[in-house]
């Protein structure tokens, strides 16, 4: 371990630890726009400078690997007029509109702008002329807010693997993009929304959320992804239970910080008008109960050659108390008549724990058999 | 999984086979991709040229159903080589010799012979593999052996030598002492989001909760004790495909099915449907109505795991909360509530004790109370102790931190065996009448049988309808191009759908998702021949023919 101070904190961390996260780690706070925990460092912010005793001039603390018997500043009034210099040129040309911006309140720049005090630039105010991107369901590009950290282009790179976007263009003219500035789906880009997340302002923007809140108005629940296995945790923001937007949390057990595509936007389906609301018995089953006049048959046609599903063609709805009663009564009826062997019970690797354990148990102590499997294998 | 999902951006030297980790595990992937990136070695074993392969530093495209050929050889070289840990060997394991005997009939050019991958890549990733080799910079972990990986899913495990195939890297783990540290391991990728935990708690044929032989009349009497029921059944019951077949042959009258769609998700469609025609009764308790719920007698409506309390198990055995987000639409409940309800009123009827008073449970922390009791490897959990990472199990007491890492310093069962397994084909081979080979999965932006992620605007927009991927080869010899429609026909059924001609693929396979409604992949695939043990089907490979309607 090498032990250094930061503002007469002492400090232990393992060697190659740079300075940076060695005081994010212990809780101090240092300004920094382009680093990320979870990716290469880029240096581009000149936000996270420090002094170093013994050196003259300031030092980017993410470049800075800790030294035994290192001494660190984090704080100054030369470090403050340098980081209000560094600021007053990212914000002369990001618009000050966070009156109206959906990041308001996670913005990190709108942060630091507060922290050092600036409500605006020094310099002519010029907004970058690259255009605005809505060309994808998933998220939207807004390069007028863009201040060019690269953490987008790294966590494509880096963690997600496909680069699919990177830095076009030079000078002022700088901007993020695909191939040949192509629309999004015909780069390699997977959709994994994972730049969306590292990004500190409004350039990288879900869809979802647009309009729909900002974050005081947001409530956010920690929870589990319904799709693969690998049980990343996601925090969902909502608002008058409707859900807006969905992220992973700061330190997911086995996803860190990142998510697919699946688990960032495929939540939607939740509230789609087709879901059942209500218990159903199918018409034959309910006209045999005396609770519709029309008889009816079960059609030949394979369920997976309609062409236009409409469930209340087959189903009439009905009271939990009915549906419930039914099915017990019939289930209670085929054990007494041919056996609880008779019975098969489908659980679900969808559903929970304890949805299963019921469920078997169910199978087992009150039918009475063994006939209980799930889709683990299919 | 052996180990856990943070420890693949650790290792020296990762092993994927069966598994097209960025598309069906999008996320341990991206471990995969750093791990590579700080210069371990990414040997993939695949028949198709997975995304994954971008990153690879070697990879083998056996023939469909020819990888054992592989893995058999890989061992061979390294015993021949010497390259395995003989330490480990002789403290940790047993039935070495008999299991080195049969490899020394695999050999590499063998191996060659029968997957078409050359002797040198064959003996390349041997060589890696044992010895936990890099590509550059150094290892972590500063030891002799560098640490490898071995992560598997459903391509070498859907087949009817799935087991085989298990067991094959299991023994390969253990010849190179890869197993029982970090960054090491035999890992399955479980493909949905509470397989693991389904199983853990006893929703297979075999086993109580916590993995309890049913046969066992000891443990089958404790749980029947803390259930307070006079006695449980003790043969093994029926598998979902066996249990299809016993409905046709008029054996099972009904089948209760919760959050699973057969209908799409089983081999053989055609017959999933008649033997569900056959049913007295068929209950479909689900979120949507799917294919499935157009063959049920009674629809019970479901809230999803968006909309209730809980708990799910991920394949690095980890047991995490879910957490109700937003409320159930209209009166759909929570599954175990409608069980609990189902089975309260059939405890009546039937005059079982404990009797309908016991199925009053009040939320889902108190049903994962009473699971704790009659599931060892659960048994320390509660859902206060699961803040705020979860637990991995096993955790078998109230002060035990969980397990990240299986088989340290010993193996579950005391010493590791090594099983002696021998090549076997798969059960359907191609002929002059089915010349190509069939093999099924998924797409980044499906999951399984479409039925949340085709109703999700944004993965519809991206992905909205079905498609084969075909060989420039074997279209061309058909005539046909990119977007034309194809016929796909096997001794099952036909499907109609759209080619994507694509090098993805090797000539004389044909990949299809099983996620589209309009394009069934299960109508093609055989529930003839599963593997012997595990009961599993054989969906990767199934004989198939196509047809170019536009030739007619």
């Amino acid at each position: 371990m090498i032990t250094l101070s930061i503002d007469t904190k002492t400090i232990q961390v393992a060697p190659d630890t740079n300075v940076l996260k060695a005081a994010l780690d212990n809780g101090i706070h240092i300004p920094h726009l382009c680093y990320h925990p979870d990716l290469s460092i880029s240096g581009g912010c000149r936000l996270c400078l420090v002094e170093v005793e013994g050196q003259d001039q300031p030092v980017l603390s993410c470049g800075l690997t800790a030294a035994e018997g290192m001494v660190i500043q984090t704080q100054s009034e030369q470090l403050t007029e340098l980081r209000r210099g560094v600021l007053d040129l990212f914000i002369s040309d990001h618009p000050l509109d966070c009156v109206v911006c959906d990041k308001a309140g996670s913005c990190t720049l709108q942060e630091y702008a507060y922290e050092y005090g600036l409500k605006e630039t020094s310099y002519e105010p010029t907004v970058s002329s690259a255009l605005f991107q809505d060309d994808n369901p998933f998220f939207l590009r807004d390069h007028q807010y863009c201040i060019l950290c690269g953490r987008c282009v790294r966590v494509c790179d880096e963690i997600v693997g496909v680069h699919a976007i990177d830095f076009a263009n030079r000078g002022f003219e700088t901007n993020i993009a695909t191939p040949y500035d192509g629309p999004m789906i015909d780069s390699t880009c997977v959709f994994c929304g994972n730049c969306v997340q590292v990004c500190p302002t409004a350039a990288l923007m879900p869809v979802s959320r647009l309009q729909r809140g900002r974050e005081w108005d947001l409530d956010r629940t920690l929870s589990v992804c319904g799709y693969c296995g690998v049980g990343c945790q996601i925090e969902y923001a909502t608002k008058d239970n409707a859900i807006i937007y969905a992220q992973a949390p700061e330190h997911g057990a086995a996803n860190g910080t990142f998510l697919c595509t699946k688990g960032r936007y495929g939540w939607d389906f939740a509230t789609s008008p087709e879901r059942l609301k209500q218990p159903m018995l199918r018409r034959d089953v309910a006209h045999k109960l005396g609770l519709t006049e029309e008889p009816w048959e079960l059609p030949e046609t394979s369920p997976l050659d309609i062409r236009n599903p409409n469930v209340e063609q087959y189903f009439v709805p009905v009271d939990w108390d009915t549906a419930l009663e039914f099915v017990s009564s019939r289930l209670s009826e085929i054990t007494e008549s041919h056996g609880p062997d008779s019975i098969m019970g489908l659980a679900s690797a969808r559903c929970t724990n304890e949805d299963n354990y019921l469920f078997q148990k169910f199978m087992r102590a009150v039918i009475g058999t063994n006939n209980i499997d799930h889709c683990a294998r299919l | 999984m052996t180990n856990s999902v943070r420890e693949i951006r650790d290792a020296d030297c990762i092993f994927i086979t069966g598994s097209n980790t960025a598309e069906a595990h999008p996320v341990i992937s991206y471990e995969v991709v750093r791990a590579v990136k700080k210069g371990a070695h990414l040997i993939i074993i695949d028949p198709r040229r997975i995304p994954l392969v971008d990153h690879a530093t070697l990879f083998l495209q056996p023939h469909p159903g020819t990888d054992i050929y592989v893995f058999l050889a890989m061992m061979h070289v390294i015993i021949r080589e010497g390259w395995m840990d003989e330490t480990f060997i002789a403290e940790r394991t047993e039935d070495y010799d008999a299991f080195a005997a049969i490899l020394e009939g695999y050999t590499p050019e063998r191996a060659a012979l029968a997957s078409g991958v050359p002797e040198e890549k064959i003996i390349q990733a041997a060589r890696w593999y044992a010895l936990g080799e890099r590509s550059h910079d150094e290892s972590i972990y500063g030891e002799a052996r560098g640490h490898s990986t071995i992560l598997y899913a459903m391509g070498i495990t859907q087949r009817s030598n799935g087991t085989d195939n298990v067991i094959t890297l299991a023994n390969l783990s253990m010849l190179c002492g890869q197993i029982g540290k970090p960054s090491t391991g035999v890992n399955p990728l479980r493909g949905q989001a509470n397989v693991q935990g389904a199983c853990d708690v006893g929703g297979l044929v075999n086993v109580l909760p916590g993995y309890q032989q049913v046969t066992d009349d000891k443990l089958r009497g404790e749980t029947a004790k803390t259930w307070e029921v006079e006695q449980l059944p003790c043969d093994v019951g029926l598998t979902i495909v066996e249990s299809t077949h016993a409905a046709l042959a008029g054996e099972i009258h009904a089948i209760y099915v919760m959050g699973e769609n057969p209908m799409m998700s089983d081999p053989n469609s055609n017959h999933v449907e008649e033997a569900f025609r056959k049913l007295d009764l068929l209950i479909v308790q689900d979120i949507f109505p799917s294919e499935t719920a157009y063959l049920a007698h009674v629809l019970l409506p479901a809230a999803s795991s968006l909309e209730k309390d809980g708990t799910f198990t991920n394949t690095e055995r980890r047991v995490q909360r879910i957490r109700k987000v937003i409320p159930p639409p209209g009166e759909a409940l929570a599954d175990w509530s409608i069980i609990a309800g189902i089975a309260a009123r059939v405890s009546q009827k039937l005059d079982r004790k404990p009797g309908p008073e016991a199925w009053k449970y009040d939320s889902a922390s108190s049903i994962f109370d009473e699971l704790t009791l009659v599931t060892p490897i659960y048994s320390g959990m509660s859902y206060d102790r699961l803040e705020p990472s979860g637990l991995q199990w096993p955790c078998p007491s109230e002060t035990h931190p969980g397990t990240p890492i299986l088989h340290v310093g010993t193996f579950a069962r005391g010493q590791g065996k090594f099983h002696a397994v021998e090549a076997r084909d798969p059960a359907e081979l191609t002929d002059d009448e089915y010349p190509l080979t069939l093999t099924t999965g998924r797409v980044l932006y499906h999951y399984h049988s479409g039925t949340m992620t085709r109703r999700s605007a944004p993965l519809h927009w991206r992905e909205p309808r079905g498609y084969a991927e075909i060989n420039p080869q074997d279209a061309e010899a058909l005539g046909l191009k990119d977007g034309f429609a194809v016929i796909i026909h096997s001794r099952r059924g036909t499907v109609r759908t759209k080619t994507k001609i694509s090098d993805g693929v090797p000539p004389g396979t044909v990949f299809l998702a099983f996620h589209w409604r309009e394009a069934p992949a299960n109508r093609l695939t055989q529930d003839h021949t599963l593997d012997p043990i595990a009961k599993i089907p054989e969906y990767k490979i199934s004989a198939i023919r196509l047809e170019n309607p536009r030739a007619r």
